[in-house]
């Protein structure tokens, strides 16, 4: 009979018939009955509402936490076990759906940050002279598109080494890993960028990685990360130097902005020009300064006293001058009351009278009084005795 | 001498010039012709930012194979 086998010539057939049909293969589901043995194995079944799958993998493949309940999606091979028993051997789990893959990120998280993984004091800065960068992205996505147009656009002189892998899906944590290491151990990039755009939760999952996370953290050159939009956060991110809202953004961090510093460039130069050209102010100030300070010099010196002395001599003249008039004023004072006291009028006035015409018996004279005029005939003349 | 300098290094030559005028070595009989060799390196560094590129290789390495 064709169809005979001794139970392991059966299990060995339908692995190999497995094998052929189905190498690999991906399903997604929830997790149930999970449970470690011995530290080493881990065992749980993925089902839905009708119907569930064994699965086998080792602790050491398990990257991300598990718990029942979550929803997953594994990538492993079928096999029969040699007790007959059906299973898939894991390669690959991951959370899909936000609630899971939100679950698992807060207790890796939580654990991660525990270890001091993402304390600030490990933060490296980016290096000042950036001339080698590598960059690990897929060289299709429009994420690393923007990057490399930023970049081009901003600054030059920088030879970016970029490892082309995938940023999404089950594979894409461990090519980012080979990358990590090619770049630490072959390379001389000052700098590693890891870029993917924007994407859903799901595929933005691969991010939350441990061991990616871990290989993060261990790098010997620093790690930027420009993943997803400003509001995804990943455990990739948390590991990193720097964190960098999206790819561009990455991109505006890493490079300074060549039109920024030409103007930046002749801002200085100006500054520098008024510099000296209020120094030059200055100096003529303090020439300025040291002119007033001879002429106030020459004033004091020679100028003053010349004046001063001047200034005794028309004063001695000027009180020549006024001494001589003082005293003309009073000779004519004098002079006046000498000529008020031979007015006739006042002799008049005192009770003399003025007599006109020749003296002798007979003659008429004129006799003026201080009121009156009198004509008068002498009688007779003789004379007085004194 | 310049010319052998990175653009980065010839930012740098730049910002010490510009401290000179700042600082107490600062004489006007010097400031002029630093300001001469200033503006040159200035042109320079301006000419320098608008020939740069940057070079962009792609690794042949395959990452998807362990």
């Amino acid at each position: 009979m064709n169809n005979s086998f001794t139970p392991s010539e059966f299990i060995a057939t339908v692995n190999q018939t497995l094998e052929y049909a189905y190498s690999e293969v991906v399903i997604e589901g929830e997790v149930a009955s999970f449970k470690v043995n011995q530290g080493k194995w881990i065992f749980f079944d993925v089902k839905d509402a009708e119907a569930s799958v064994s699965c086998f993998m080792t602790l050491y493949q398990l990257r991300m936490p598990l718990e029942d309940g979550m929803k997953v999606m594994i990538k492993g091979i079928p096999k029969l076990t040699k007790w007959g028993k059906f299973s898939l051997t894991v390669n690959a789990v991951r959370p899909v759906g936000e609630g899971s893959i939100k679950k698992a990120f807060e207790m890796l998280k939580n654990k991660l940050q525990k270890e001091g993984l993402f304390d600030a004091s490990r933060k490296r800065s980016i290096p000042g002279d950036l001339t080698k960068l590598g960059v690990i992205s897929s060289t299709g996505a429009a994420g690393y598109a923007d990057f490399i147009k930023i970049i081009n656009a901003r600054w030059g002189g920088i030879r970016v080494q970029v490892a082309h892998t995938q940023v999404q899906g089950v594979d894409a944590p461990d090519q980012i890993i080979r990358a990590l290491k090619y770049f630490n151990e072959k390379s001389d990039v000052q700098m590693i960028a890891i870029l993917r755009g924007g994407g859903s939760a799901d595929d933005l999952s691969c991010f939350n990685d441990e061991m990616l996370a871990r290989e993060v953290a261990a790098s010997r050159i620093p790690v930027i990360t420009g993943i997803g939009h400003e509001i995804d956060e990943s455990l990739v991110d948390l590991a990193a130097d720097v964190r960098a809202s999206t790819p561009s953004n990455a991109a505006e961090i890493l490079t300074k902005d060549r039109r920024e510093e030409k103007e930046k460039l002749w801002r200085n130069m100006k500054v520098v020009k008024q510099a000296i050209l209020q120094e030059i102010d200055n100096a003529s100030f303090v020439n300025v300064d040291k002119c007033e300070k001879i002429s106030r010099g020459l004033m004091t010196k020679y100028i003053e006293p010349m004046i001063s002395e001047n200034k005794n001599k028309m004063m001695r003249i000027y009180e020549r001058v006024k001494n001589g008039i003082n005293l003309g004023r009073e000779n004519l004072k004098q002079k006046i009351i000498m000529l008020e006291a031979l007015n006739p009028e006042k002799v008049l006035k005192q009770g003399y009278a003025i007599l006109n015409g020749k003296i002798s018996p007979g003659n008429v004279v004129k006799i003026t009084t201080f009121d009156q005029e009198i004509n008068a005939e002498i009688k007779n003349v003789r004379l007085r005795n004194k | 001498m310049t010319e052998k300098m990175s653009l980065n290094q010839k930012i740098e030559n730049l910002d010490k010039k510009a401290e000179w005028f700042y600082s107490d070595d600062f004489n006007l009989e010097e400031a002029v012709s630093n300001y001469k060799d200033a503006v040159k390196l200035a042109k320079e560094i301006e000419k320098d930012l608008d020939n740069l590129k940057n070079e962009i290789e792609v690794l042949a390495e395959d990452f998807s194979k362990k």
